[in-house]
Formats: structure tokens, sequence, C-alpha cells
């Protein structure tokens, strides 16, 4: 980074003070957020992004540090932003437009899946994408981890098991009824528009599963992956046909897809373009051929590819002239024949 | 070696050069059989290979095209044929400002012109392993090395003693630890004053073949002969190089050149090589070690005589055969190589190594091959490919002059658009050859494109050779002026492509902006990260020699800067992470807008900044 005064003008910084967005008569400060109390009971918590997903980052390629207010039952009290350089002016949005997505908020419980596309509009920022689906994931996910170190949610324990390194060769049917594949199918019908029967049919699967991915990227691919990790990170395939995309756009310039992600209990996984490699056929037998894929390696080493997670996409598509999005979820398990 | 009468050819198929040129001036009639083919691949319902790669979907092959004097090498793929990309690497090309910047003018030294012919790649064990290209340069005799990772030219050799750096080989096992380069042009060794009473006597006139250290990219040597190397080949053992030779005759005029009624394959003795140089059989000319490979005063070299004027020599994917393409003989001339020990040894002669002579057509050049015991030669007068089978026609030379008669070799001939150079099928320079695609690197497009003025493009014909007959499917042109090419199976060279630049590989890499004066040379460290360049604005006197240095501090792929100072003819462009500098003099004064040339961001058009030159 160039570091000069001519950064910032990109920059926005907002002073604050804990009861910006908790009502409470007096704040203890912990690590990473402070707990508010009306007298001598709890009133909730008030939490500082930057200490809890401090690695997420927009378009701007910084994270914006964001102040959040919970009650003691998960439910949102207040959102204020305290430091972005998204360039929302870019896209002719004014900064008072940024301030009202983040009003969504208020009165929204973490408990409940926040995701744009359900519960979360992106009216008041359209075209931003990047940035309203990263400032969601803080959002939910700072909450979230502070609910979860508060006890105020509780996770399952991580999975035992482990992947198996056993190899079965299997056709793409047969991988998609053992669950090693799941599919997510959106018609053009239940989005309310023409077009093609499937709008979008996307595929996706752990990689590193060798009964998985070697049957679905080729047994070379599949080792040029597996030499390229890290320890403790994994990676997943995700392929689609129709007129939708998963991939968008948004990676181009900005780096990151923003469509689609994974989460994982408190931890949520979006995916750069330093983790995407090619994918352009699925090499099982009977596999349809695609219009899109790529392998994504999800970083860092706590995700556990043994453990069930979520994948979610947010699909924008077109009403007319107006951009609509629809989010869509699955949740994944390994199948237990290929773990132990 | 002059025991002509054992040739094992047909002096009466020669042709006089007169027939040569005749021919080749009448030769832009042909039929169009493709336009009928295109229209019955519609109607079959046959399961076809498509060369149609569809939107967002990816090319098989990387291909990798020599640019002739354009001086560059192309990324081609295959089978769509699309130009992905451009390497410059003997030019100047003010896009990616090679020539312009100081790390490109120190490969260049000042010679921004070259001319390339044979694009290969670095290989193990008979096959491409994704580290290297190499090219040469036959108009100002250099060698290049491009790094895969980066598609770069990373080296340029500059080789001494020759002229007409023409056929080049990478060693093929059991890894590329040589590359060799023939001299097609043979000249006085030294070329200079010392040796000024050779100027005007041809007979004082080499060739070299030269050896490279391809690690090193440095001269290992020189094997002097008094023919002159024009196509160049190695085995798959490791053991020989080999050249073609046209100019035994050493002559200086067309009609000298074609006075012998053969020439001959020259091989190169790769252990006899080491060994003569360990024990200091060379002098030194030029700060290079040359050895004798003259005929009648070297073991290291092996005559095997071909029909008059050769030109191209490939070697089988299996490893069994060199094939030399006649040229003026309407013949190649198959050799096997198991038996260039025996002849070496003088068991038996240069001239036992051919097992056949089978007749292509009318100017053959190139051969290569589809790994199922074919051969495909492209033959440049006829304007065709012709498909032929290697044992088929050896054994029709054993049955003589009669079993000949019918061709029994011949499988398919097709015609093609026009007057066919190079040819070169999928992998066929690899033990791993795999018989899906050719193309024919045609020389003349003629009719085939619309009409572009009198400098026409080339034309490139890409052909399914899945099936017994070459099925031709379609036509790309090209700019001045590919020669050859190879094709290489996406999976050995894309893992080894790099996204972005190791930023500290360059040693002036900046990661903080400052301005420098030292007496009158002022340097500039700066950054780019789209909109932004990291200063404002940069000053200096008029006279003052100005060094900038600027580091693309992007990571995001495909986010690259351009750098452009207006009216100083500067600019180039920076790869995510990648640094370049330029060094010029402030000679005008004024107001200067450095601004960005390769679009970046929104705001690309507000990333500039002003050089402001004082007077």
């Amino acid at each position: 980074m160039a570091g000069l005064a001519q950064w910032k003008m990109f920059e926005h910084r907002y002073e604050f003070e804990p009861g910006d967005v908790l009502e409470a008569s007096r704040f203890v400060e912990k690590k990473g957020y402070w707990e508010g109390y009306k007298g001598d009971e709890l009133a909730g918590y008030v939490i500082l992004s930057k200490e809890w997903t401090g690695k997420l980052i927009g378009y701007s390629g910084k994270h914006m540090e964001t102040l959040i207010g919970m009650d003691a039952d998960g439910v949102i009290t207040g959102i204020k932003i305290l430091f972005h350089s998204e360039p929302i002016v870019l896209i002719g949005l004014k900064e008072q437009n940024y301030l009202d997505f983040l009003q969504q908020y208020p009165g929204k419980n973490i408990r409940q899946e926040l995701t744009i596309g359900k519960g979360i509009s992106l009216d008041a920022v359209t075209g931003a994408t990047v940035t309203a689906v990263v400032h969601n994931a803080i959002i939910f996910r700072s909450a979230r981890k502070v609910a979860s170190e508060t006890g105020m949610i509780e996770y399952a324990k991580g999975s035992k098991q482990s992947i198996s390194k056993k190899f079965t060769a299997l056709t793409w049917k047969e991988l998609l009824d053992s669950g090693g594949v799941k599919n997510i199918r959106v018609t053009s019908e239940e989005l309310g528009i023409e077009g093609e029967d499937n709008y979008l049919d996307l595929y996706f699967g752990v990689v590193t599963v060798p009964s998985i991915g070697r049957n679905v990227i080729g047994d070379k691919y599949y080792k040029e992956t597996i030499d390229k990790l890290q320890k403790g990170e994994s990676a997943i395939f995700v392929v689609s046909k129709g007129e939708g995309s998963f991939k968008g756009s948004g990676f181009a310039r900005g780096g990151i897809f923003e469509r689609f992600s994974i989460e994982q209990q408190d931890r949520g996984y979006a995916f750069k373009d330093s983790d995407y490699s090619y994918l352009t056929e699925i090499r099982a037998e009977d596999a349809p051929s695609i219009k899109e894929g790529g392998v994504f390696i999800v970083r860092g080493d706590d995700f556990e590819a043994a453990s069930p997670f979520k994948f979610t996409i947010v699909l924008p598509y077109r009403v007319g002239g107006k951009k609509e999005f629809k989010s869509f979820s699955v949740d994944y398990k390994i199948p237990d024949r290929f773990l132990e | 070696m002059s025991d002509k009468k054992s040739i094992k050819f047909n002096r009466r198929n020669f042709l006089k050069f007169a027939g040569v040129a005749g021919l080749a001036t009448g030769a832009g009639v042909m039929l169009p059989k493709d336009a009928l083919m295109a229209r019955s691949e519609k109607g079959s319902k046959g399961k076809k290979m498509s060369f149609d790669v569809h939107p967002g979907q990816l090319d098989d092959y990387y291909g990798f095209w020599s640019g002739g004097h354009s001086g560059e090498i192309r990324i081609i793929g295959v089978p769509s044929m699309r130009e992905i990309h451009r390497i410059p690497v003997f030019n100047k090309e003010c896009g990616s400002g090679w020539g312009i910047t100081n790390e490109s003018k120190k490969l260049l030294r000042g010679k921004d012109a070259g001319d390339t012919h044979h694009v290969h790649g670095s290989y193990k064990d008979g096959v491409y392993d994704g580290k290297y290209l190499f090219v040469n340069d036959k108009l100002n005799n250099r060698v290049a090395r491009i790094r895969i990772d980066y598609m770069e030219v990373d080296r340029i050799l500059e080789v001494p003693n020759i002229q007409g750096a023409h056929g080049l080989f990478p060693q093929r096992y059991p890894k590329t630890d040589w590359v060799v380069v023939n001299s097609e042009f043979q000249t006085p060794v030294p070329n200079n004053a010392s040796n000024s009473a050779a100027f005007n006597n041809p007979q004082e006139y080499y060739g070299m073949h030269t050896i490279i250290d391809a690690e090193r990219m440095a001269v290992v040597c020189q094997i002097q002969v008094d023919e002159n190397c024009d196509l160049a080949a190695t085995d798959y053992k490791g053991k020989y190089s080999m050249c073609t030779s046209y100019n035994i005759e050493k002559g200086v005029t067309i009609s000298e050149m074609l006075a012998s009624d053969f020439d001959y394959l020259i091989v190169f003795n790769w252990e006899r090589i080491r060994k003569a140089m360990a024990a200091g059989k060379y002098k030194t000319i030029n700060g290079v070690k040359i050895l004798d490979g003259r005929m009648g005063k070297s073991d290291l070299t092996l005559r095997i005589p071909v029909p008059k004027n050769p030109h191209g020599v490939n070697i089988s994917p299996d490893g069994k055969y060199a094939v030399c393409c006649g040229k003026v003989s309407p013949t190649t001339t198959v050799v096997e190589l198991d038996r260039l020990d025996d002849a070496f040894a003088g068991k038996i002669k240069p001239e036992d190594c051919i097992v056949a002579n089978p007749f292509i057509g009318l100017g053959p050049l190139h051969t290569t091959f589809d790994g199922r015991g074919n051969a495909i030669t492209s033959v440049f007068i006829d304007s065709t490919n012709v498909k032929w089978n290697i044992a088929k026609a050896i054994e029709a030379e054993k049955g003589g002059e009669e079993a000949k008669k019918s061709n029994p070799h011949i499988v398919d001939v097709l015609d093609v658009h026009y007057q066919v150079g190079h040819i070169m099928a999928t992998m066929a320079e690899t033990k791993e050859a795999d018989g899906k695609w050719l193309v024919s690197l045609n020389k003349i497009s003629k009719d085939r494109y619309i009409n572009v003025g009198p400098l026409k493009p080339e034309n490139d014909q890409l052909s399914d050779i899945t099936g017994e007959k070459i099925r031709h499917v379609h036509d790309s042109p090209t700019y001045i002026e590919p020669h050859d090419c190879i094709m290489v199976r996406r999976e050995l060279i894309e893992p080894h492509v790099k996204h972005r630049v190791e930023m500290f590989e360059h040693p002036l890499a900046v990661t903080k902006n400052s301005v420098e004066r030292k007496g009158n040379h002022v340097t500039v460290r700066m950054t780019a990260n789209a909109p932004l360049f990291g200063l404002q604005e940069v000053r200096a006197k008029k006279g003052d020699k100005v060094t900038l240095i600027v580091t693309n501090h992007d990571e995001i792929v495909d986010l690259s800067n351009g750098v452009a100072i207006s009216n100083y003819n500067i600019n180039f462009v920076l790869g995510p992470f990648q640094t370049k500098s330029v060094t010029f003099k402030a000679d005008k004064e004024g107001v200067f807008w450095i601004y960005c040339t390769n679009f970046c961001h929104a705001l690309h058009l507000e990333m500039r900044m002003r050089f402001i030159v004082e007077v």
C-alpha cells in the first residue's frame, strides 16, 4: 500500500462510545467487547468487529470496523461503522446509503441466519455487492463469536473423524447418491423470471476427500491441489450449469467471490482469487458438461472438513430492469463412508 | 566421404532450381477443398473432435508459436487457435515496455530487432518439464530463454562466431542440460580484422554447431564444420544432436549452393564431444571453445548423405528414426538412429543408417508425427500435408523400386492453402505424441481472408488427425511470421504458470516512496496501487538524469498498471507485484503528466501525477 495522504480521501472514520449501540448504565470492558449493565442486570454486549473478524476485508482490501450492540438474547440493538474505505462513491452511492444499509440490522436476532437476500436487503446499496456481503459477514459472525464466547449459544463439539485415504472409483451419479456431492438447483420459475428451467444448477463437494476429489477433478489435478495446501487447509469444488453464475465478476477487480461462501459454526469462509484455480470439466463418468467451475482453497487452520458446514449462495437476477437477490443454503457433511 | 554411388535415393526425382521457382509462382490456383469439408461436417452424425471452445471454456493445449521477423513468441490456445498472449523477445514492444525498461534493455543490449524461428520447451525424460522455452534469433545470432512461470524472457545469450542462428533444439534426455543451435550461414572464424584475409575466400567460411548450457545460458563449445548447419534435432537418448546441411559446397550464390547432387545430415556425438573437451582438444576464439568437426579431421561428426539441399530433420516419438526432408528432392530420408553407433565405430557406412527414401511430393520441408507410427510431412510446392506410414515405407524400401512404385506408405494427402512451411502435431516433439491436432503453418494466405492490402497474413490451418484421413477444420491468420510451433498439453504447463511476480526477486522492489538526488541523478522510487501512484508529483531540473523505479503493489490477479510519461516516449506495464525501471534524460522543461496506461480501476483516468522539469 502506498501509505499516503492520498488514500485518506477514500477513508471514513467515526468517533464512538459503547453507549452508541446499546442502552446501558455502565460498561465493563472485556477482551474485544464490553458488557453493558442496567443496574446489576446484564443488558447486552458491545462488540468491536476488528477483534473478531478482522480478516474479513471489503472491496478496498481493508476491514470495515464496526461497533455492534447486541442484547442478552442475541437481538442486535445498534450498529455503528467506525472505519471503512469502501469506494462506495465510485458506484454512484452516497456515504448515507451505506449507513442506511447498516440500519437494517437492529431488531434482528443473530440466532437466525442473516444473509443478503434472506433477512437482509441490498436495496440501499445496490451495486456494492462485495461491500454488503462482506459487511454482513462481519456483523453476523462477530456477534455470533461473542455469543459463543459468552455462552449465549453453544456449538456441537468438533468431529473426531478424519478423512479416509481410501479411494473408490465412483460415477457422477454415485457421487450424488453418496451425498459427497451436493446440489443447489434454482429454477427460473421460483425466481419469477423467464428463461431456462434451471437458472442455476450448482454442485459442490470437498475435493480433499480422495473418493470425491480424484473422481471429480482427476488424479493429476487432485495431486496438484493437495500439494498446494498448507497445513490445516482444505479445498472444495464448485461447478454449475445454467444461465446464472456462481462466480460473478466481483473477483475480477475486487479479488473476492461475493456470491458464495461456507460457514461452519461461528466461522465463515469467503474465497479470494488467490484461493481459486480453474475447473472446466468434471472427470467422473456420466458427469454433465459444465458452464462454470473452480477449485477453492479454504484458508486458515480452523475449518474442520469432517464436520458439518453450510454452503450459501446469494444469487442476483434481474426482474425487468431491477436487480434482485435471493439466498440459498444447503448443509453439507462428508458421508461417513469417506471418513474414518 | 565421397562414395556417392551407394546413396539410396533416386536421382531422377531431383528438381532443378528453375523448376522450383516456376512452380512457386503458379501455386495460387488450388481448389478450396475444405469449403466442401466444412459443409459435410455439419451433416455428419459421427463423433468428431471439435475445435470450438465455447465461452468460458479453456483450450486443451498451450501452443507456443515463434514470431519470425516480428522477433516475438506467441501463445496460441489449441484447438481454438485464439491468440492468448505475446511474449516480446528480441523486439521492442511498447505495450509491455520491452525494449524501453532498464531490465529489458540490459538483456537486449541495443538490439531490438530479431528473427525467431524455432521455439522449444525444456525437457525431462522426453517430455516437457514446464520450466523454460528456448528460441533462436537468426538476425542477430542470439538464443533467448523464457521462464514459463512468468512467460517472460529471463536470459539472452549472444552466440559468437556464427551467423544465421537457425535450427535450435534442447536436449530431450535425461533432461535439458544442453541446447544446440546451428549457424545456417558460413562465415570466417573469427569474423574480424584479425582474419580479414578470409573475407574474400569462401573456402575459409565455416558453419558451427553450438552447444549451450541451458541453466547457465553460456556457450559450452562450438563444433566447427565446413558445411552450413540448417535445422536441428536431438535424439531421445541424450547421445546425439544433428543438423541438416544444404551448402556442403561452401557456395555463396544460389547456383553454387545447388551444385552438388547430395548434401548431408550431420550427426554430432556427445560422448566424444565431452571427451574432446576434457582432453583440451579445442582452440579458443572470442572466448568460445571450438572443436574441429570437419570431415576427415574429426571423429566427433558423422555425415549421412541425403538428397540435395535438405531442410527439416525430425525425430519420431518412439526415438527410432530421424526423418530428413528433401526440399528439392520429392522424398524424405529415414535414418535409423540405433545404427549410428556402428557408423561412428566404422562398422557400417554412414549411408547404411538410411532405411527408407519414400516419395512424398514436390518440396517436402518438415515432418511431424501422430504417435501411431505415421509421419505427416509438409510439402511446400504441392501445398499439401502428406500422411505416410513409416513402417510401410521401410518395408517398401526393402522391396526395391518395384515395391515402391505404388507408394504403399502414403495414407492421405490434404491440400492446404497455401505453400506450407513447418508442420506440427500436438505433443509431436515428445515421446507422448498424441495424434490429436495438426497445424500446417502456411506461408501464403492469398484469398483466404478479406483483403488487407499488399501485405497479407500467413495462414495456420488446423486439422483433426485422430482418424485415418486428415480432417481440416479451421483457418487462422497470423501476423509476420511464425515459422514453427509446439503444442503442449495444458496440464504440463498450467501448474507452473504464476499469477503474480515474487516481489523481491527484483532487487529494486519499492516498498517506500522516495525521491533521491545525487548530483544530477534523480532516483524516484514509487509504488503503483490502482488508482494511485505513490507520489503526486516528481520534480527534476532540465538536464538531470532520471531513474524511475515503480512496483505494482496490487495483489489482485490480472490487475496491472501502466506507467507512461507524456512526451518522453516512455511506457511500460507492471503485473501484480512486478517492478520495472527506466532511466532517461530530463531534456525538456515543462509539466508532463505521468499516467496509467493499463486499465486498472474505475478511477483509472484519474490515476496520474505530474513530472515537473524545472528550467
